[in-house]
């Protein structure tokens, strides 16, 4: 696949964004939450480039490993440190069965909200792509008063967590985003006094967790908040750019040669969607990290056409299954070794090894 | 998630992922023909068990299995479903040839080698002949006489003992060098850690190594090698059996000892000898368990190694 | 495979109940041999090998350069990577010294248990990568503790002085 992005990389123009890339475990036992918080010094350059009519986002801190939750941001205006300021929350890219989830924030001083109407900043999803880059572009311009970060979650961190032995599942997964992005911009000395967040769950325990999560500020917590808040507008425009962008030139860490980038729109009920996931289903290996393998859709599609494959954890808690395990292995193993008609066990150098001796290949 | 699939039984495998001792795999002279596995008798349990003979019959192996459930491998551009590992290590022949010697010991003779070696459920046990530790470590569990050109011999508890015991002190040894936790009441890994300061103690290295060694040997073999170590013997709770009565005696010849050639291997074998002395009654009757077990060993079975050799 | 009591105990009645006719079978079986054929060593592969935490039900092809080993992170003494959504860790472990890995592989399957076998030297390997289920790679991981195996059975079965 042609990246783009690369390839268009003189062609910079606008500012430079800061990004901080961190690296959270694709898996692992470590609460994903805290991997957030943790940011890594790496950073690298966020542009906007034109490209023919178009502009994109530069996310190549975010392709340099795509298999992780990676963390992008706009430099923080000067003004947010000083003055009071609102945020917004929201998110893209929730429902697909391909490609990342994107959470994006925006803020500004509360005294400039004006000024944010002014750039007629609207719902994403009522824009076409087009309008959605030109308003990105904006937002850019805008930047002595408007910042921005992102939280892209790869669908390989959406899958691995998802499937954890212990779930984490995608609620878990988004709040703790949100949270993430909120302490990075009061880490970065924004003067947050008020948050809008956007939501498809029930809003009033959502609003309660952020609220206890940071004291001193007005949360709310809406649904449609995109639709009523010029500023949850405002990162539903830089989430979604980042989702379409990151879904557009998605670079596959498979070695697949060229892949036809006719996903559809991700969603499972997009037949180009559908018929991309047959066509790219391997028998051993499922899917690509590109696909969510937690979704239904993919799980599905993986029973019906690929082979079987199982884990100790199958159909089980994690802790369950683990200690099960444990104590199933265990007796199978002496049930299995034990010789018929001798009471001797192995001794325990090989029953804690599992091995066993054998009495044909 | 869906309903999950229930594992569907693997029964055609066809390739086994295999960890190997390189002399195992080794052809010194293309005339000794390939390795082979084959069955023998597990020395301490008595059933069947697959061993692995070198090239030329030189050397003994055992093949164990790491077996932990859930596993599959990638081998190159394929997948193997049987996530086992096979383990192909050295066997002293010895711990092989004991059972047919304690055997043999009962008739108080001495005999040629392969006159015990005699078992036709396991015809491949003659193969222990041709190996070189059996010819250069033989004396450390035998008498031996030489008749001619012939070597004759008799079964030495006293020295199997010794032997025993030396091999216990290699073990120790290297269960220090491998740092191993031999800590008692360790069950599960996860408190291996932990464990590890409260190890250290000689008593536990010696029972851990004679538990291993014990992998090796008869029952009764063991329990008198724990003796042997001076290590009290662990009443485990489940059995409880009446304290073993062990022979007192040396390993004096019970008969006449010049006669050589009086028993016909196969004689021996199938039947038992008509007559018993005295002291072979005695012997018979203090060692009942290891007789049991030994009868079973020894069942007659028509059936000869069909490999050319 | 779920152990439920139930289970165990009618197993354990059943081999008690087949025990006679279990043990002969067996018995006939015992002077089958299995020949290694070292003259397959030079033609053998040297592959990469993985051990993975799980049992995929199937022997054959697999796009492993392809989906796998492309997507392989390496960080400090430790990898990651993901397989069917599921996230691994993994590290290398290499054979004892003195031992090697090999694949055996069976070209002609017996029609009977008492049939000589032969089984041949596909693949050679040296070391290999092992993945745990989420977990990170340790010493107490049960195939480096298998590894220590050659190493007890030397002191266990070298030859006394």
């Amino acid at each position: 696949m042609v990246n783009e992005a690369k390839l268009s990389s003189q062609s910079t123009s606008g500012s430079t964004y800061r990004a901080a890339e961190q690296s959270s475990p694709a898996v692992g036992v470590q609460d994903f939450s805290s991997a957030i918080s943790m940011v890594l010094p790496l950073t690298c350059a966020v542009c906007f480039r034109l490209t023919r009519h178009t502009h994109t986002m530069d996310l190549s801190g975010f392709e340099a490993d795509n298999s992780v939750s990676c963390r992008l941001a706009s430099a923080v205006p000067d003004v947010c440190r000083t003055e009071d300021c609102c945020l917004g929350i929201d998110e893209a890219g929730r429902g697909p069965v391909l490609g990342p989830m994107v959470y994006g924030i925006c803020f500004c001083p509360i005294s400039k909200k004006d000024d944010l109407k002014d750039l007629k900043v609207a719902d994403s999803k009522t824009l076409t792509e087009a309008e959605r880059e030109a308003l990105f572009l904006k937002l850019d311009e805008a930047k002595d008063f408007v910042g921005w970060a992102l939280q892209i979650l790869s669908p390989n961190t959406i899958s691995t967590s998802m499937l954890r032995r212990v779930k984490y599942n995608l609620n878990a997964l988004s709040h703790d985003a949100a949270i993430g992005l909120v302490q990075y911009a009061l880490d970065c000395g924004v003067q947050l006094k008020e948050v809008f967040v956007d939501t498809v769950g029930p809003a009033e325990k959502y609003q309660e967790k952020l609220s206890q999560q940071f004291p001193g500020v007005e949360v709310t917590v809406r649904p449609k908040a995109d639709s009523l808040f010029p500023i949850v507008s405002a990162a539903s425009i830089c989430a979604k750019v980042a989702r379409d962008h990151a879904v557009k030139f998605w670079k596959f860490a498979e070695n697949l040669g060229d892949v036809d980038s006719d996903y559809g729109s991700g969603y499972p009920n997009d037949p180009k969607t559908k018929s991309w996931l047959l066509k790219y289903l391997d028998p051993v290996f499922g899917y690509p990290q590109f696909v969510r393998f937690s979704w239904s859709t993919a799980q599905t599609l993986l029973e019906s056409k690929a082979v079987t494959v199982h884990w100790d954890d199958d159909e089980e808690d994690g802790e369950k299954a683990a200690s099960r395990q444990k104590c199933a292995s265990v007796l199978s193993y002496f049930g299995r070794t034990k010789p018929s008609g001798s009471g001797r066990e192995p001794h325990r150098f090989f029953s804690e090894r599992k091995l066993q001796t054998l009495d044909t290949l | 998630m869906s309903s999950k699939k229930k594992r569907s039984p693997n029964t055609s495998n066809d390739m086994w992922v295999v960890v190997a001792a390189d002399s195992a795999v080794a052809a010194p002279r293309p005339q000794d023909g390939d390795p082979v596995m084959v069955k023998l008798r597990s020395p301490s349990t008595g059933v069947a068990s697959l061993y692995m003979f070198g090239s030329g019959n030189a050397q003994v192996y055992e093949v164990k299995a790491f077996n932990e459930d859930y596993h599959s491998w990638f081998i190159g551009q394929t997948v193997h479903r049987d996530g086992k590992l096979l383990y192909i290590t050295p066997v002293d022949p010895l711990y092989l040839l004991l059972p047919y010697m304690i055997q043999a010991a009962k008739e108080g003779k001495f005999q040629p080698l392969h006159q015990m070696l005699i078992d036709e459920d396991f015809p491949a046990c003659t193969r222990l002949l041709n190996c070189k530790q059996t010819e250069t470590s033989i004396g450390h569990v035998a008498e031996e006489k030489e008749v001619g050109s012939q070597k004759f011999y008799r079964y030495s508890r006293e020295k199997t003992m010794e032997w025993l015991k030396k091999k216990v002190d290699k073990t120790v040894t290297a269960l220090k060098n491998a740092k191993i936790s031999v800590g008692e009441g360790v069950k599960s890994t996860t408190y291996i850690r932990v464990k590890q300061e409260c190890d250290g103690r000689e008593e536990d290295y010696l029972r851990y190594a004679h538990g291993l060694i014990s992998e090796y040997i008869s029952e009764d073999l063991s329990k008198d090698l724990l003796k042997h170590l001076q290590l009290p013997e662990v009443t485990s709770p489940k059995k409880a059996e009446p304290p073993s009565k062990k022979r007192k005696v040396s390993d004096k010849p019970v008969e006449a000892e010049e006669d050589y050639t009086k028993f016909n291997s196969t004689d021996f074998a199938r039947k038992p000898p008509k007559k018993m002395t005295a002291a072979q009654k005695s012997l018979a009757k203090v060692d009942k368990t290891g007789m049991k077990t030994m009868s079973a060993f020894f069942s007659p079975k028509a059936k000869t190694e069909k490999a050319e050799w | 495979m779920v152990q439920t009591g139930g289970i165990r105990g009618s197993e354990f009645c059943d081999d008690a109940g087949r025990k006679k006719p279990a043990v002969d079978s067996r018995m006939s079986s015992n002077a089958s041999v299995i020949t290694v054929q070292l003259g397959s060593f030079g033609q053998a592969e040297k592959p990469q090998v993985h051990l993975l935490p799980c049992e995929i039900e199937h022997d054959g092809p697999a796009e492993v350069s392809r989906y796998f080993t492309p997507a392989v992170k390496h960080c400090k003494n430790e990898m990651s990577v993901s397989f069917r959504g599921r996230g691994l860790r993994g590290a290398e472990t290499s054979c004892p010294h003195g031992y090697s890995g090999l694949v055996l592989k069976e070209d002609h399957k017996p029609a009977s248990d008492q049939e000589d076998r032969t089984v041949r030297i596909s693949s050679v390997f040296h070391h290999f990568t092992y993945w745990n289920l989420e977990t990170h790679p340790t010493s107490d991981d049960g195939v480096v503790m298998a590894m220590t195996w050659p190493a007890l059975a030397q002191a266990i079965h070298g030859p006394v002085d």
